[in-house]
C-alpha cells in the first residue's frame, strides 16, 4: 500500500476508518477522500483486510462455549468465601490493630458519605414522605452504556431521550422504593443519555424529580453541552460518559463554571419536559 | 422499548466511586460482580484463548480476573474503564500463566490450523477460497512481532485504541501505526 507523499498515509486511513480521528482531522480526511480515487481505494483496502481478520480469528475460536452457569456458579462460591474472611486478607494479622484503626474512620467516613449523600440526593419533605432525587442511587443506577465509537453517537441525531414506558418507568419506582410514586412529579431519567452512547438499561434509568433545583432541565443542558463537545472532538466519549454518571451535578458545575444552576437552565418544576 | 442501537453490547458503568462500594452491600457487590463476568465472559475468553490458553485454563484465570475485580472493589476502590481494568488483568495474568506452562500460543494455532469446519451455506470453490483466506491471513498473523498481534486481537474484541495502549503500556501512536502495519500486510497478502 505505498503511495506518494502527498496522500494520506495508512495510520490516517485506518483512524478514519476507526472513527478514532478527531472531529478537525476527521474534515480534512474527508475532504481529501472525497477528491481522491487512490485514497478511498486504499481505505477500501483497510476494511477489506479489517473483514479478513475477523473472519479468520472467528474460525480460531470457534468452540461450543459451555453454559456459564456453572463458572458462574463457581466464582459466586468463591465470593462467598472471601466475603467471610476480613476485608483484605493480607492485613488480618500484622496490622490488626491499623484495622481497627481504619475500620473507625472508614465508618466516620461512610457516614459523612452517607449523610452528604442523603442531602443531596433524598431530601425527604417533612410530613410528606416524598423522595426528591436529583442524583440517582449509584447502587441502583450506576449507569450503563453501549460499545460505540464517538462517530456512531454523533451521527444519531441528539435531540431528547425516548420517553420511558409506563411498565419499565414502574420498574424504576419500585426499585426506588415508591411504587405509588405520582408519574407526574417525577422524569424517569436516563443517567447517562442515549445521545451520549447510554443505555436502555434500568440501570441506567432513576426517577428525577421535577421539584429539585438540579432537576431533568438542568441536566438536558448539561447533556447537550457534553455531547457537543464530544462531537466537536474536545472532549473524549468515554470521559464525557464517566462525568456523568459519577456525579453529573459536578459536572454540570465543571462545564458550566457555575455553583448554582443557571436561570436560562431552569424551568418551572410543574412545566412539562420535552 | 427497542434498544436505541440494536446489536450493540451494554456495558455497565459500575462501579462510580469508592463511595457508593463502600455504602453497598457484599452481597450487592457479588451480583455486580456475577453480571460484570456474564457480560465479558465470551470476549475474555476468546483473548486468553489467543495466549495459548485452552478452554478449562482459560476459564480459570477467568476466576482468577474476577475474584482480583472483587478485591479491589471491596477495599473501596474504583474501577473507571470495567473492559479495560478486567482485559489488562486477564493480559498480566496470560501472561504468567504462559510462562509458568512454557506453552505458547503458536502451539495452539498450529494446533487449530488441523481442524476444519465446513460452513453449509457454502459451495465446495466458496469453501476452498474461504480456507485459504484462512490460511493466508492466519500466515500473516502469525509472523508479525508478539505486541503487533496483542494489538489485533485486543482491537478485535471491541476496545478502543487508549484501552489498547493502557494494556500494552503503549502510546496511542504506536497502537495506530502497529494496527495499520498489521494490517497492510494482510491486505498486501491478498493482492499476491
Amino acid at each position: 500500500m505505498k503511495h506518494p507523499d502527498s496522500h494520506l498515509s495508512d495510520e490516517q486511513l485506518l483512524l478514519d476508518v476507526e472513527g478514532e480521528l478527531s472531529a478537525h482531522d476527521e474534515r480534512l480526511v474527508h475532504a481529501h477522500l472525497s477528491a481522491c480515487w487512490n485514497c478511498r481505494a486504499r481505505r477500501q483496502e483497510f476494511e477489506g483486510a479489517i473483514a479478513d481478520f475477523v473472519r479468520a480469528h472467528k474460525r480460531e475460536f470457534a468452540p461450543d462455549l459451555p453454559s456459564a452457569a456453572g463458572p458462574r456458579a463457581l466464582l459466586k462460591a468463591r465470593l462467598e468465601e472471601l466475603a467471610a474472611g476480613p476485608p483484605d486478607g493480607s492485613m488480618h494479622f500484622s496490622f490488626a490493630r491499623g484495622l481497627k484503626a481504619a475500620v473507625a474512620i472508614l465508618v466516620v467516613l461512610v457516614l459523612g458519605i452517607a449523610v452528604n449523600r442523603m442531602a443531596i440526593n433524598h431530601e425527604i419533605r417533612s410530613g410528606q414522605n416524598v423522595g426528591i432525587y436529583s442524583m440517582p442511587d449509584a447502587r441502583l443506577t450506576p449507569g450503563a452504556t453501549v460499545l460505540l465509537s464517538r462517530s456512531v453517537v454523533c451521527a444519531e441525531p441528539g435531540d431528547g431521550n425516548r420517553p420511558v414506558p409506563g411498565s419499565l418507568q414502574r420498574r424504576v419506582f419500585q426499585e426506588y422504593g415508591i411504587p405509588r410514586a405520582d408519574p407526574q412529579a417525577y422524569e424517569v431519567d436516563y443517567l447517562v443519555t442515549p445521545a451520549l452512547g447510554g443505555a436502555d438499561d434500568i440501570h441506567n434509568l432513576w426517577p428525577h424529580s421535577h421539584s429539585a433545583i438540579w432537576n431533568a432541565q438542568v441536566k438536558d443542558a448539561l447533556e447537550d453541552r457534553l455531547r457537543e463537545m464530544v462531537c466537536d472532538g474536545d472532549l473524549d466519549l468515554a470521559e464525557a460518559q464517566r462525568e456523568i454518571a459519577s456525579n453529573w451535578i459536578s459536572a454540570y458545575k465543571k462545564y458550566f463554571h457555575t455553583e448554582e444552576p443557571l436561570p436560562e437552565h431552569r424551568r418551572a418544576p410543574a412545566e412539562p419536559r420535552r | 422499548m427497542p434498544p436505541r442501537f440494536p446489536g450493540s453490547v451494554v456495558v455497565p458503568l459500575l462501579p462510580i466511586s469508592s463511595a457508593a462500594r463502600l455504602a453497598g452491600s457484599r452481597a450487592q457487590l457479588h451480583e455486580e460482580v456475577a453480571a460484570v463476568f456474564d457480560t465479558f465472559r465470551e470476549p475474555l475468553l476468546r483473548y486468553l484463548w489467543t495466549f495459548g490458553l485452552e478452554l478449562p485454563d482459560g476459564e480459570e484465570v477467568l476466576q482468577d480476573v474476577f475474584l482480583s475485580l472483587y478485591r479491589h472493589l471491596d477495599r473501596g476502590k474504583s474501577v473507571d474503564n470495567v473492559r479495560g481494568w478486567l482485559f489488562r488483568v486477564a493480559h498480566n495474568l496470560a501472561l504468567r500463566r504462559r510462562y509458568r506452562t512454557r506453552r505458547d500460543a503458536e502451539t495452539q494455532l498450529d494446533a487449530a490450523g488441523e481442524e476444519w469446519t465446513v460452513d453449509p451455506a457454502l459451495n465446495p470453490e466458496e469453501s476452498l477460497a474461504s480456507r485459504e483466506d484462512h490460511k493466508r491471513v492466519r500466515a500473516v498473523v502469525e509472523a508479525l512481532p508478539e505486541q503487533d498481534r496483542r494489538c489485533l486481537f485486543l482491537r478485535a474484541e471491541g476496545l478502543r485504541y487508549r484501552e489498547i495502549g493502557e494494556i500494552l503500556d503503549m502510546s496511542l501512536g504506536a497502537v495506530s501505526l502497529s494496527l495499520a502495519r498489521s494490517l497492510a500486510r494482510i491486505a498486501r497478502s491478498a493482492e499476491r
